[in-house]
């Protein structure tokens, strides 16, 4: 769950390197969390609370419902989009699909006899990527009764991180083999195979205007790769010591943001905001350590708590 | 050479090395001894962010003048039906005695090729704690023909965290899937030069 979030977590832009967030949301929580998660339209947050049971709190308001108390052990959480619906896996196997508003009836269903890991909506809302501890990725089709679309084989170790294309037609994913694999996502055969990694990659993520792929993990560097040929273009300087858990893009573009981790495990993760165009990194600096971040209308919002109360910042 | 014990038991009775003095089939005696020997694979974990590639073959991962107590490290890997699976290829990788994965090099990796008795040791040094962990561990990729890849980490019952009561407190390692995993530690030697001593068997679902 930790990592399901961090994954998702904190998202900054050049401009937020000394930027100064707006006056602060505050939102009553109903428990101490260590982590929360932002969705995409900022109207709600899901709070993993300490007891590990898992709620989903309207902002600003901070009205709740329980969702998943600790027993249902929650291990992986995904927001559609646009924001309506939410993906839940579970350590039985089980994935469980609810609107995020409304009375609509919950889907569930049997994904895989191992502990579900990584969700990831489809731009379209109705295709689900998920990834099972050291089993294969396998993408669902979201109708009345979720089917099996197609199965993405690997060697051994499931999927450490994945990536659609801005127009839907390319699905990249890392396995836990540390074999970058590309699949066509009309036929789900693999199209290409990328074995130049000797450690796994933790993050994945497509240019927005879908001209080349970033791939960082272990290795503590990004990788870029032109996404029409294949080819791997360039690294960036690596950083010592450190693993890359998360890189993505905010309104500008040309810069990658990057989030550390401490391969040690001793310090607390860092970021730095890559510039494409010249390869130079600036260090984005934070006061606070985010307990959740997220983009929202091409703004940054940032999270940390105190006690039950959630503060949201808003980047400028 | 090796037999499954369908074909030794049928190459005793047809060279009368042994006699049947019961009415039961062959089939039947061969079945019973499979399912005496029968044994359930080992329990899987997640694989963890630090799995590297083309690990050297080397048994010995312990360098002179190395930290940490000297861990001897060894076992069989069998299939479900209690043979061992002489083509196996048997990653290990831990951290060095104070907790850190070598990310840059190879320290503390290492791929086996066990052969045909399917056996494997390795000189190593007790794995520290490190700090996103609850408890020391060693992990271990298996892969071979026909077999599922096993993925799985094994823990020390000695480990701080258990308090002395495995059986009780194993479940204090969120990451810790079988109490099976904890594996008692002997040590062996003279004062100034002892050795942990762990024997870990591994067993592999077939495909």
């Amino acid at each position: 769950m930790k990592r399901a979030l961090s994954l998702v977590a904190v998202l900054l832009t050049s401009s937020a390197i000394a930027a100064v967030g707006s006056p602060a949301v505050k939102v009553p929580l109903p428990c101490e969390s260590p982590y929360q998660m932002l969705s995409p339209t900022g109207a709600q947050a899901l709070v993993l609370c300490k007891d590990e049971s898992v709620h989903l709190v309207n902002l600003p308001d901070g009205s709740e419902r329980l969702l998943f108390p600790a027993e249902r052990r929650t291990n992986g959480l995904a927001f559609s989009q646009d924001g309506k619906w939410l993906a839940a896996g579970f350590h039985d196997g089980m994935v469980e699909l609810l609107p995020t508003q409304g009375a609509t009836a919950a889907r569930q269903w049997k994904a895989d006899s191992n502990r579900i890991d990584q969700l990831y909506f489809f731009a379209d809302g109705k295709k689900l990527f998920v990834s099972a501890m050291n089993h294969p990725g396998t993408i669902w089709e979201l109708t009345e009764t979720p089917s099996l679309r197609a199965t993405l084989p690997d060697k051994f170790g499931g999927v450490a991180s994945v990536a659609v294309s801005p127009d839907g037609k390319l699905l990249v994913a890392g396995g836990g083999d540390t074999v970058v694999r590309w699949y066509d996502t009309t036929t789900w055969q693999m199209s290409r195979e990328y074995d130049g990694f000797l450690l796994d990659t933790f993050a994945l993520v497509f240019t927005p205007d879908g001209k080349y792929l970033l791939a960082g993990g272990a290795d503590s560097r990004i990788t870029v790769f032109d996404v029409a040929s294949g080819k791997q273009l360039r690294q960036l300087p690596p950083q010592a010591g450190a693993s890359i858990g998360d890189i993505d893009f905010l309104s500008d573009h040309s810069e990658a943001l990057t989030e550390y981790f401490d391969n040690a495990g001793e310090k607390p993760p860092y970021r730095l905001a890559w510039n494409l165009k010249t390869d130079i990194s600036k260090p984005v600096q934070i006061d606070f350590r985010p307990t959740c971040g997220a983009v929202v209308e091409g703004k940054l919002w940032l999270c940390n708590t105190d006690g039950r109360t959630l503060t949201i910042t808003k980047q400028q | 050479m090796s037999f499954t014990r369908r074909e030794l038991l049928e190459r005793c009775a047809a060279f009368s090395a042994i006699t049947l003095s019961t009415s039961i089939p062959l089939s039947s005696l061969a079945y019973a001894w499979d399912e005496a020997e029968k044994k359930l694979p080992t329990p899987t974990c997640e694989l963890g962010p630090f799995y590297k590639r083309q690990a050297p073959n080397t048994s010995v991962l312990r360098a002179p003048g190395d930290g940490g107590m000297p861990l001897a490290l060894s076992g069989t890997i069998y299939d479900v039906r209690g043979e061992v699976v002489p083509d196996a290829t048997l990653e290990i990788w831990q951290t060095d005695n104070l907790g850190h994965y070598d990310i840059d090099g190879y320290r503390y990796r290492t791929i086996l090729e066990p052969g045909g008795k399917a056996g494997y040791a390795i000189e190593t040094v007790m794995p520290g704690h490190y700090p996103q962990r609850v408890c020391q561990h060693v992990h271990y990729l298996v892969t071979a023909p026909g077999h599922k890849p096993l993925i799985t980490q094994m823990y020390f019952a000695t480990d701080p965290v258990f308090d002395g009561n495995p059986d009780k407190n194993y479940t204090r390692d969120p990451l810790l899937t079988s109490r099976e995993l904890v594996r008692p530690v002997m040590i062996k030697g003279e004062a100034k030069q002892i050795t942990a001593v762990v024997n870990f068997d591994l067993v592999m679902a077939t495909l």
